[in-house]
């Protein structure tokens, strides 16, 4: 088979399989500003004087930023994937079609992952020279020469080259290891269906996650650990808390389905539960980057807590030696610090959208590629009222669990390496030991233990605003069910 | 029966005289028993005896001399009569086949009835080889064609009959053994 | 002269329902051989493992002398383009792809350049009759159109087998007698031996000999009898 042969089997494409393309196109575009901005940001080198923003300025701060800016890519990464399946039946059929003609299944997975790279290329591409005219466009040095943006770096070049590769290379493996699950017979594509219903296991996922980010907490001081230990530590916990949520997603769908089916009545609990039993991992994949982003969140609101606790521990702590100026730790400006986590936040919000827009794109999916049987089921006239509200159902049930079980465990992430700081520990000691003479002390909270809270409020704010965001988003999937639901559906092949 | 009719037919097309007549009929339908000379001037004599047709002329074209005929008024009145009546769909089961195959299934012992099925079986098969090629020859005349279709369509249905026959019996047989 | 394809007691099973339960055929070079049988006879499952589309649970399948049975996937493909065609009863060709395209495909898989492809599956198209339809989709044509876009395509390579599966099957009976007439004169011109899968007697009265299946056996009776159930 030639190239050309390839790129022409590739984008033969009905307007499904263009949408497809753009979507992909759009979201390697993103993907790629996002992490070519994180370049950018950890090319700037030591304490950088020339620009406004002190995120930008100290070493120290930069690998949070760009941190962020990474994490904003990571659910456009997930977006990219969620629409590699979009269209897949019309696909599904032209890669049987072509395997029929003769080709061998390597070929025909070449071509479906040819697609894939060539529109994570164009939109890679497009997004370099997006952020290379956008650097340009907004490089305004102000009077002192301070600029507000690092629009004066670029990371080298072999480093750009990386960055606008990694997404189509990203997506094509995405791709390929998607195409793993189905096998492509002339006949038509079989999706391997894992018969046995999914086990809790991802819970011990989750636990063994808590485990590992408390380690440097518990036993730091013992061990001695670098910095880097701390991180990793930190870091494969925190993944593998997320990895254990969204796995166990697929178990809490099953779960949910089995209740649904023994305990529901009437034909919307009976279609929900069903849909849920068969297939329990559409709800891993598609709230994968969702719930990924509500994890991120609640860690990062826990965290404001911590940096909320300190804050008023210093100011205890100084109150009572009755320093008033600056005095201990670093809160001449705590809303410095609670402004990277607003930082934060706001990738968590921006991300919670781009995931939103991916179980958008998932759901669509899964209702096109069931749309025979939705058109029949209308046919022999069930309402589609019926129908909205098992999509609706089989949306929501997993995912609520699943949104209190990821707010949970990122809050207790945080917990582990701080839920309360005592102050006045020689006062107690002394009241403790008996002997009296205890110096009363000078401030009220003086000989408290001053707890973390839980922020309640801000959590419930986040969960709310990701169950808003799916019911937005499962509200334009009901508009694809409408559409799908013509009986015109049951003549199209 | 209807060789009267299907000669008022071709004569309907113009006069032609009883030679002309015996061709046409041969060439239209092929697979039926082609007609005899003396069988055409038989008929002849007797529609114009009924007054369907009349002489309208002779020539001698180097040959013997020949009397051509064409319809009357009341001849292409008797056609579209003929035409016009519904033939009774298949009132009586007549066929050969038919009652052998009810007499093998239900009466002759297993052995005979089989032997018997299978060769039947197969020369429907080959009879319905024989005329599918016919009719793809290149140059296979319409009639040859739309006789093949009647044949082939009838053979067909014979054997379909009896498939489902020996299915249903096949089945009744165990209802009553079990 | 040993037969150009052959399977000997081929057996193949869905799950725990079997679908062949050993059948021995054998086709010559350029010979039509009908397979027919009731619907769930296994006469589908048979094509696709003469075909290489399926692999028999036991049993060999030899082409040329060799068992392609014991071929990968992708060697049994590139089979399918080069010495095999394939002909369905429907949805065979690419939806996206235009006729010529569809015709060319089997040709561009095995390498050739894309103007000399189109230029030998026009001349494919032509010959069975649809020529002035090269440029449109399949899903702008008729079902007898596509099915001679199919046989087309089917042939483009030259096979030396052709397997069609109900290729009329879903045509009335003058479209499908036209097509059917298209392949079997075709084939036969080119030398091609056909494997005819179909339920109806009188399309297997287009072929040379017949076959006939019953539960995953062959049925020497052709009527069921004496088949051990």
């Amino acid at each position: 088979m030639r190239p050309t042969t390839l790129v022409r089997l590739a984008v033969a494409g009905s307007r499904t399989d263009r949408l497809r393309t753009v979507l992909t196109a759009l979201s390697a575009l993103l993907a790629t500003v996002a992490m070519l901005c994180a370049a950018t940001v950890l090319s700037i080198t030591d304490y950088a004087e020339r620009y406004t923003n002190p995120l930008l300025i100290e070493p120290g701060l930069r690998p949070g930023v760009a941190a962020t800016l990474i994490l904003v890519s990571l659910p456009v990464l997930a977006l990219a994937g969620q629409c590699i399946r979009l269209g897949a039946p019309a696909r599904d059929r032209r890669l049987a079609a072509i395997r029929l003609a003769g080709a061998t299944p390597g070929e025909s997975v070449l071509i479906a992952t040819a697609e894939t790279v060539v529109a994570g290329l164009l939109g890679s591409g497009t997004g370099l020279v997006a952020f290379l005219v956008a650097r340009r466009l907004l490089d305004r040095p102000d009077l002192y020469g301070q600029r507000v943006l690092p629009t004066d770096v670029l990371p080298p070049v072999p480093v750009l080259v990386v960055l606008v590769l990694l997404v189509p290379v990203l997506a094509g493996v995405i791709g390929a290891v998607l195409m793993r699950q189905v096998i492509i017979t002339p006949l038509g594509v079989v999706r391997r269906v894992r018969t046995r219903g999914p086990r809790p296991w991802p819970g011990l996922l989750i636990a063994a996650g808590i485990g590992l980010f408390a380690v440097p907490g518990q036993l730091g001081e013992q061990w001695n650990m670098s910095k880097n230990t701390v991180y990793a530590f930190l870091g494969s916990g925190a993944v593998l808390t997320m990895a254990g949520v969204v796995l166990g997603t697929a178990w809490i769908s099953y779960a949910a389905g089995v209740l649904l089916r023994r305990y529901g009545r009437g034909p919307v609990t009976l279609l929900a539960g069903q849909r849920l039993i068969t297939d329990p991992w559409n709800g891993s994949r598609t709230m994968a980057g969702l719930l990924t982003a509500v994890i991120a969140g609640a860690v990062a609101l826990a965290y404001r807590e911590l940096l909320a606790t300190e804050f008023r521990y210093y100011d205890v702590y100084n109150a009572m030696m009755g320093w008033t100026d600056g005095g201990m730790g670093a809160p001449d400006e705590p809303e410095f610090y609670y402004g990277a986590v607003r930082l934060v936040m706001v990738a968590v919000a921006l991300a919670s959208v781009v995931a939103a827009a991916g179980v958008l794109v998932a759901l669509a999916e899964s209702i096109v590629a069931r749309r025979r049987t939705y058109a029949a089921l209308t046919a022999t006239g069930v309402p589609r009222r019926t129908l909205s509200a098992a999509v609706l159902l089989q949306t929501l049930t997993p995912l609520i669990p699943a949104l209190l079980l990821g707010l949970a465990a990122g809050d207790a992430l945080v917990r582990l390496i701080l839920s309360e700081k005592p102050v006045g520990n020689e006062f107690r000691e002394c009241v403790a030991a008996g002997g009296g003479g205890c110096e009363a002390p000078l401030h009220p909270e003086m000989a408290t233990v001053l707890h973390v809270p839980i922020p309640w409020g801000n959590l419930a704010l986040l969960g709310g605003g990701a169950l808003l965001a799916v019911l937005v988003a499962v509200g334009a999937g009901l508009l694809v069910l409408r559409a799908s639901t013509d009986l015109e559906e049951l003549r199209a092949s | 029966m209807s060789t009267a009719h299907v000669l008022l037919g071709l004569l309907a097309g113009g006069p032609r005289h009883g030679y002309d007549l015996k061709r046409a009929h041969d060439e239209r339908l092929p697979r039926a028993k082609p007609l005899a000379f003396g069988q055409v001037y038989a008929t002849l004599g007797r529609l114009e005896r009924d007054g369907y047709v009349t002489e309208s002329g002779q020539d001698r074209d180097g040959g013997p001399d020949r009397t051509s005929y064409e319809l009357t008024e009341d001849g292409r009145q008797h056609l579209d009569t003929w035409l016009s009546a519904v033939e009774p769909p298949a009132p009586y089961v007549t066929s050969e086949i038919f009652s052998k195959v009810v007499v093998a299934l239900l009466a002759a012992d297993a052995e005979r009835a089989r032997d018997y099925l299978v060769a039947q079986r197969s020369a429907h098969m080959s009879r319905m080889r024989e005329l599918t090629t016919a009719k793809s020859t290149p140059g296979a005349s319409i009639g040859d064609v739309l006789a093949a279709d009647y044949a082939i369509g009838h053979l067909e249905a014979d054997l379909n009959w009896l498939q489902t026959t020996l299915t249903r019996v096949a089945a009744f047989s165990k209802e009553v053994t079990n | 002269m040993s037969a150009l394809l052959s399977g000997t007691s081929i057996v193949r099973n869905y799950g725990a329902t079997p679908a062949l339960r050993g059948v021995d055929l054998t086709v010559d070079e350029g010979e039509i051989v009908a397979v027919t049988g009731p619907s769930g006879c296994g006469k589908s499952t048979l094509l696709h493992c003469l075909a290489g589309i399926l692999r028999p649970d036991a049993g060999t399948v030899t082409y040329r002398e060799q068992n392609i049975g014991l071929w990968s996937e992708a060697a049994r493909s590139r089979l399918r383009r080069t010495e095999f065609g394939v002909l369905f009863q429907f949805g065979q060709l690419v939806p996206e792809l235009t006729a010529v395209e569809n015709v060319a495909l089997p040709l561009l898989l095995a390498g050739s350049g894309r103007r000399e492809a189109r230029g030998v599956a026009a001349e494919w198209l032509d010959r069975l009759g649809v020529a002035d339809l090269a440029e449109q989709r399949p899903g702008t044509m008729s079902g007898g159109q596509q099915q001679r876009c199919a046989t087309a395509r089917a042939l483009v390579t030259q096979p030396r087998v052709l397997f069609a599966d109900e290729p009329t099957g879903a045509l009335d009976v003058l479209t499908g007698e036209q097509v059917l007439g298209e392949i079997v004169r075709v084939a036969r011109e080119h030398g091609t031996a056909v494997v005819l899968v179909t339920h109806a007697s009188s399309v297997a009265a287009y072929a040379d000999r017949e076959i006939v299946l019953r539960d995953g056996v062959l049925d020497p009776t052709g009527l069921g009898l004496g088949v051990a159930r």
